[in-house]
């Protein structure tokens, strides 16, 4: 029973190839909300899941399989260009780590708020493929470059959201990272910290394709300052509460 | 030994010279010389040039529409002109009914930010035309595949390099990484002395010193890249260019275009390589020769090397021909490869061809190309109908728009289209219209009256448009007369400056000195190096081998600690301090005067003593008091063959006569003393100084150039200019440009010299120039980024003069604290109003030794005009500082020789430095630098973009732009000459390469005739009277346009 419930969990707190089934949920919803949403309740369900099974979890094979699951997802966050699945898969790849606390935590509020603090990003960025598509027709990293000179403020939000991607200090995603390494063995902060790696070097590429290099040649409008404000004002309450949460 | 014959060779040589023609040449930064970018097409009309070198350069030849009505909002652009400039064009097309044509176009310029005409591959007009009136397009879902190969095929011509094509297809960066490895050669072979470690074999030639290395290069081979199986197919760079292209399968009727497009790549390389080969005297030219032939043979090796590896990698095609086949036999999927690649796919469908493309699914490629075809269709169509739509409706045509049918429209969109390639021109000339009317309204036109009182100091300042503020606000403070004249005042000279090894060129590089200047220390030079300047020298020497750099952080990081924060937090009182510290500048003079034949003989006699004594001490250890003058003399002569006996050195030292052959063999090859030696040494002397004829002449010419033979004042003043900035790679560029970006005060104290000599006055009174006693010149160093005026040479003043000193020290000081309170709030963001002068002076003074400062000074940006005439036309009238002022003065020079001068000079070079900043604030990335931020200075003569670029020609960002909109504004340069126009022309006439700048439209032109009153435009062909302004109508004058067509 334990194993068929940690199975499950392996659809939500996604392990591939278990996790495409994700990846390809996310694809196909075309709705930002739902898209959202998803991003959100989807991890929650492993977490319970898993909670079934009972914590802390005592196979290392689920462990090292998620470890696998999170450094391969970062990897193909090198060539995804395509920015909705980019965050799909970065939600993927960080989910997966979920399993490590999962491995060394009895109670599964922590994992909760590991799971939510993940998503956080991940959410943040459907918002910024939705603005991008909305304006160019898709959200598709290299196609229009050097956005930062052409539309400013769409570019900082994009440069904010992916900071917060890669995990940077101030971000949930950062002290979510803390946590995890708190409660990871030597064996597995290796390949957690090569994971937070390839997040930022994807990061970075993606700016690249979106934010800098020769100005772009658009007439697509910039973001309205209300809608801009009302972005860094969400972006900043999520940091606020974060800090609040993990008493920082 | 080469395969090719000798006639191949020779062909292939010249290909490439002419290939390399409309690349301009590029000048080490060290003296950086202003040029036009695009020097090379200056034969064709300006507009016709600005396109080719667009697509040569890849570049803007105008600013974008948006900038232009930012200008036209200012009131800089002059809608009388632009109206007619449309009527003009309108006047040439056929009707469109319905449609208001001068009115739609007005308002294409003035409302409409972006271009109408849009790319547009698939859609035709009758596509326009349906999406214009929301139509779904008629047979959307056919596509002539046929059509599409033979586009592609076009598209991908034996003109482009193959590794282009194929990058634009396979996505690979097979020219990025081309032009790095070109770029790092390029690099190690011209390096001036700023590497550490030196290329081996630099002596042989570019070519074959980086042949040598590749075939061992380890790297390059373990990478698939077989160098050497290419170079050993020939040892010469033309076999190789030959055996490269026949390999790639270039037919040879493409070869020169195809080199045209391989130099033109790195252009800011080619062009540098292109000056240095042509510059004989270039030390490192000399060392190390390289031209572009080596450098094309370079490009194409790697270039195979890569297109081999990727086809053996990635199987991507190998030749021209394979590359054809493939677009045939796979045309569906070339054209998405190139649409995704090329990024300018549809967003929509980027993934799914990315997709299929990655997964080489032809089936999917198949299946997606005819509804990205229909898809694109579509999106033109809706595109170019929607900017049709949007400029109607600003024109409120919008009813006669729609009324239009499909020829119609097609007739619409090609009158657009070619009307927006003309577009740039008509704001030009009507900017342009602006500057003019406000310039010639501020030209006195009354005859200057002469003034009975004697001036206290005359002061002949640059030409350069940053004298104009100075000399405007020196005339204000007290009894002083300004003259402009170029900053070298037409003395070339060559100059080596005190411990320097090479002379310097201080004069327009368009002219070649013959006589050289050599800076001499007064007094007995110190033998002990002070302990600052050793331990300076150390310091750098630290820092710049290979490990010490690793311990010297540590162990003197600190010190550099200090310096950094003392230039950053008070780089003004850091500076001060520093130069409390630092050795004194040693005084110096200049050796002016010719040697005659025995002090030069007198001269090279004594350095040959002095080497003997040397040679003797070395050989036999014998001290100089043991030999005799005799005995010197008498070894001297032997090694020079005049003596042929057994010397007395011999005897006396009991040398056998075998050792004594030897000692002077040794004296002939070792030591240099021989007669060819000599006979060089000799010619190298005769080359110093000027002759008494030579001096009164260049005296004589300077003086009467600018109209000032009689009433001289007590001090005349003669004013070269240069600037002071820390950090900053580009200092030169802000020195006099008829210097030849060096330093002006040599110049000046080289023509005090002469006009001080008694002999020189003497001569010059004979020829009616009566210059009095009590008249002594005086160099001046104007320091252009603070107006600092420093007084020069004062130990050599007159004791008579010394009373007025201070009274001029004042004069000068008042001139310098109102000019920098006049440039201070273009230099700062906000700068204080009411600011005291003696602040503003302080302020811009802390910009000189600032080393955070990207903008020590705004330096020629904004030039805009050439005033040669008197000072009357402009006397009192604020210029700000745009225009190049020339003193001239027509009724001294009856022959017109002065103005041949000044139009061949000084036109030339303000042309220069106009279009330099005329193409760097149009568009800065391609003919500017960019931003300095991200510069780095590249093997001391150049900067590059980042660690690697190319070489970055023209000006940074920071001179010309602000806020990332142009400060310089750019138009093209007017001179404005006082003088009858019939003798103008007829001085004009006699000059081929002026009067084709000014038929084609390079510069624009005004004659202010002082006799008849008439201000004359030169205008495409036509000649007009600005009197008649602002309809100028054209003048009646045979006698111009006779003259001007000849």
């Amino acid at each position: 029973m334990s194993f068929f419930l940690m199975l499950l969990a392996g659809f939500f707190l996604p392990l591939f190839p278990l996790s495409m089934v994700f990846n390809a949920l996310l694809a196909r919803t075309k709705n930002p909300i739902v898209r959202v949403l998803l991003i959100f309740i989807w991890p929650q369900i492993g977490v319970f899941l898993l909670a079934w099974a009972g914590l802390p979890l005592d196979s290392g094979f689920f462990v090292g399989w998620a470890v696998l699951t999170a450094i391969f997802y970062a990897w193909r966050l090198l060539t995804v260009r395509v920015l909705s699945q980019w965050g799909g898969m970065l939600a993927t790849s960080a989910w997966a780590l979920a399993w490590i606390i999962a491995a060394d935590l009895p109670a599964n509020s922590e994992l909760h708020s590991f799971a939510l603090w993940m998503s956080v990003a991940p959410a943040l960025l459907i918002f910024i493929a939705t603005a991008l598509q909305e304006r160019f027709g898709a959200a598709y990293s290299g196609l229009v470059v050097g956005l930062a000179r052409a539309l400013p403020r769409l570019s900082s939000v994009i440069v904010v959201v992916v900071l917060a991607a890669m995990a940077l200090p101030v971000f949930p995603s950062f002290f979510a990272m803390l946590v995890l390494l708190a409660h990871a063995s030597t064996f597995f902060a290796l390949p957690i910290l090569l994971t937070w790696l390839l997040w930022s070097w994807a990061g970075t590429r993606l700016l690249n394709g979106f934010v800098f290099g020769p100005r772009a040649e658009t007439e697509a409008a910039d973001l309205s300052s209300t809608t801009t404000w009302g972005f860094i004002g969400l972006i900043v309450a999520i940091v606020v509460i974060n800090l609040i949460w993990t008493g920082a | 030994m080469s395969k090719l014959p000798l006639g191949k060779r020779l062909k292939i040589r010249s290909m490439v010279h002419m290939a390399a023609e409309p690349i301009p040449n590029f000048w080490p930064m060290r003296t950086f010389i202003h040029h036009n970018p695009l020097h090379g097409l200056e034969h064709l009309p300006f507009e016709q040039a600005v396109r080719q070198g667009e697509k040569l350069f890849h570049a803007r030849g105008f600013l974008p529409r948006a900038d232009y009505q930012r200008y036209n909002k200012e009131g800089r652009v002059d809608q009388n002109s632009i109206k007619r400039d449309i009527a003009d064009f309108v006047s040439k097309q056929e009707t469109l009914n319905g449609l208001d044509l001068a009115s739609l176009l007005s308002d294409l310029m003035c409302s409409v930010k972006n271009k109408v005409t849009r790319t547009r591959a698939l859609a035709d007009h009758n596509d326009v035309f349906q999406a214009l009136h929301g139509k779904q397009l008629e047979n959307a879902e056919t596509f002539d595949l046929k059509a599409l190969t033979q586009r592609l095929c076009a598209q991908f011509s034996p003109e482009r390099p193959l590794y282009e094509a194929i990058d634009l297809l396979f996505g690979t960066q097979m020219g990025t990484t081309l032009d790095e490895l070109v770029i790092k050669s390029c690099l190690d072979f011209f390096d001036e002395g700023q590497s550490t470690i030196q290329m081996p074999g630099r002596h042989q030639g570019l070519f074959a010193a980086w042949t040598a290395l590749a075939k061992r290069n380890l790297r390059l081979f373990l990478r698939g890249m077989h160098i050497k199986q290419i170079l050993d197919q020939d040892d010469t760079p033309e076999g190789i260019i030959a055996y490269i292209l026949d390999e790639l399968g270039i037919e040879e009727t493409h070869w020169d275009g195809l080199i045209t497009r391989e130099l033109t790549r790195l252009h800011g390389w080619a062009g540098f390589i292109r000056w240095r080969s042509s510059s004989k005297h270039y030390y490192w030219a000399e060392q190390y020769p390289g031209d572009l032939i080596d450098f094309l043979a370079i490009r194409l090796v790697l270039g195979l090397a890569l297109i081999r590896e990727h086809s053996r990698q990635k199987r991507t095609p190998m030749t021209a021909k394979v590359l054809q086949e493939y677009i045939e036999g796979h045309t569906a999927e070339c054209y998405l490869r190139q649409a995704y690649y090329g990024g300018c796919i549809l967003p929509a469908f980027a993934h799914d061809v990315d997709d299929a493309l990655s997964h080489k699914k032809p089936q999917k490629i198949n299946t997606i190309l005819p509804g990205y075809l229909r898809q694109q269709r579509q999106f033109e169509a809706t595109r170019q109908a929607d900017a049709l739509r949007d400029l109607a409706s600003k024109a409120g045509q919008t009813d006669a728009l729609m009324a239009m049918d499909a020829p119609q429209i097609k007739q619409l969109m090609t009158l657009i289209e070619a009307f927006e390639n003309e577009e740039g021109m008509i704001w030009l000339r009507a900017m342009e219209s602006v500057y003019r009317r406000e310039i010639i309204n501020q030209i006195q036109l009354h005859a200057p009256h002469k003034k009975d009182k004697r001036p206290f100091a005359q002061a002949l300042f640059c030409i350069d448009v940053r004298s104009e503020p100075i000399r405007r606000n020196l005339e204000t403070v007290g009894e002083y007369q300004t003259y402009g004249i170029a900053g070298f005042f037409g003395v070339p000279v060559s100059y080596i400056g005190l411990g320097k090894g090479s002379e310097v060129n201080l004069c327009p590089v368009v002219i070649t000195p013959k006589n050289l200047v050599l800076e001499v220390p007064v007094g007995a030079t110190s033998i002990e190096t002070d302990f600052y300047s050793s331990a300076s020298h150390v310091l750098h020497e630290m820092k710049s081998s290979i490990l010490s750099p690793y311990f010297t952080v540590e162990a003197a990081g600190l010190l550099f600690g200090f310096d950094m924060i003392g230039k950053t937090i008070a780089p003004r009182r850091y500076t001060k301090i520093r130069n409390h510290i630092e050795p004194k500048a040693q005084a110096t003079r200049l050796l002016v005067d010719k040697l005659t034949r025995e002090q030069a003989d007198s001269i090279v006699r004594s350095l040959q003593r002095t080497m003997i004594v040397r040679a003797i001490h070395q050989e036999f250890g014998i001290e100089r008091e043991a030999v005799t003058d005799a005995m010197i003399r008498e070894l001297r002569e032997a090694a020079m063959d005049n003596h042929h006996e057994q010397t007395e050195f011999a005897r006396r030292f009991a040398l056998s006569p075998t050792a004594e052959t030897q000692f002077i063999a040794g004296l002939k090859k070792d030591y240099k003393i021989n007669r060819s030696f000599v006979s060089m040494q000799m010619e190298r002397l005769a080359r110093i100084g000027f002759s008494l004829d030579e001096q009164v002449f260049y005296v004589e010419k300077a003086l009467k150039s600018i109209g000032l033979a009689e009433n001289f004042s007590r001090f005349v003043l003669l004013t070269g200019h240069g600037s002071t900035s820390d950090n900053n790679p580009y200092e030169s560029a802000l020195d006099c440009g008829a210097c030849g970006g060096s330093h002006g005060s040599v110049s000046a104290r080289v023509l005090a010299h002469m006009a001080n000599k008694p002999e020189v006055r003497r001569r010059l009174s004979e020829q009616g120039i009566n210059i009095p006693d009590d008249t002594w010149f005086v160099s001046v160093m104007h320091n252009t980024t603070t107006d600092q005026l420093i007084l020069q040479d004062l130990d050599l003043l007159p004791n008579s003069h010394l009373v007025y000193l201070e009274r001029l020290r004042n004069g000068l000081r008042a001139a310098t604290r109102l000019t920098a309170a006049e440039r201070l709030p273009a230099l700062e963001d906000h700068p204080s109003p009411n600011i005291d002068t003696v602040k503003a002076q302080k302020r811009i003074e802390r910009n000189a030794s600032d080393w955070t400062q990207v903008r020590p000074e705004w330096g020629l940006a904004r030039n805009a005009s050439v005033v040669a005439g008197g000072r009357h036309l402009t006397e009192g009238a604020n210029l700000n500082g745009r225009t190049f002022l020339q003193s001239y003065d027509y009724r001294l020079d009856p022959k017109g020789r002065h103005l041949e001068n000044i139009l061949s000079n000084p036109l030339i070079i303000g042309q220069w430095i106009n279009l330099e900043h005329y193409f760097s604030a149009v568009d800065n990335e391609h003919f500017g630098s960019g931003s300095k931020a991200y510069h780095n200075v590249a093997g001391r003569f150049g900067v590059v973009t980042g660690n690697l670029s190319d070489l970055r020609t023209g000006l940074p960002a920071q001179s010309v732009l602000k806020d990332g909109r142009p400060y310089h504004e750019p138009i093209r340069l007017l001179a404005i000459v006082e003088a009858p126009a019939a003798f103008t022309l007829e001085v004009a006439g006699r000059l081929p390469k002026v009067m084709s700048l000014i038929t084609n439209g390079w510069i624009t032109v005004v004659v202010v005739d002082p006799e008849t009153g008439d201000r004359l435009f030169y205008d495409r062909g036509e000649w007009y009277n600005l009197n008649d302004d602002p309809q100028y109508s054209p003048s009646v004058k045979p006698l111009l346009e006779e003259e001007l067509s000849a």
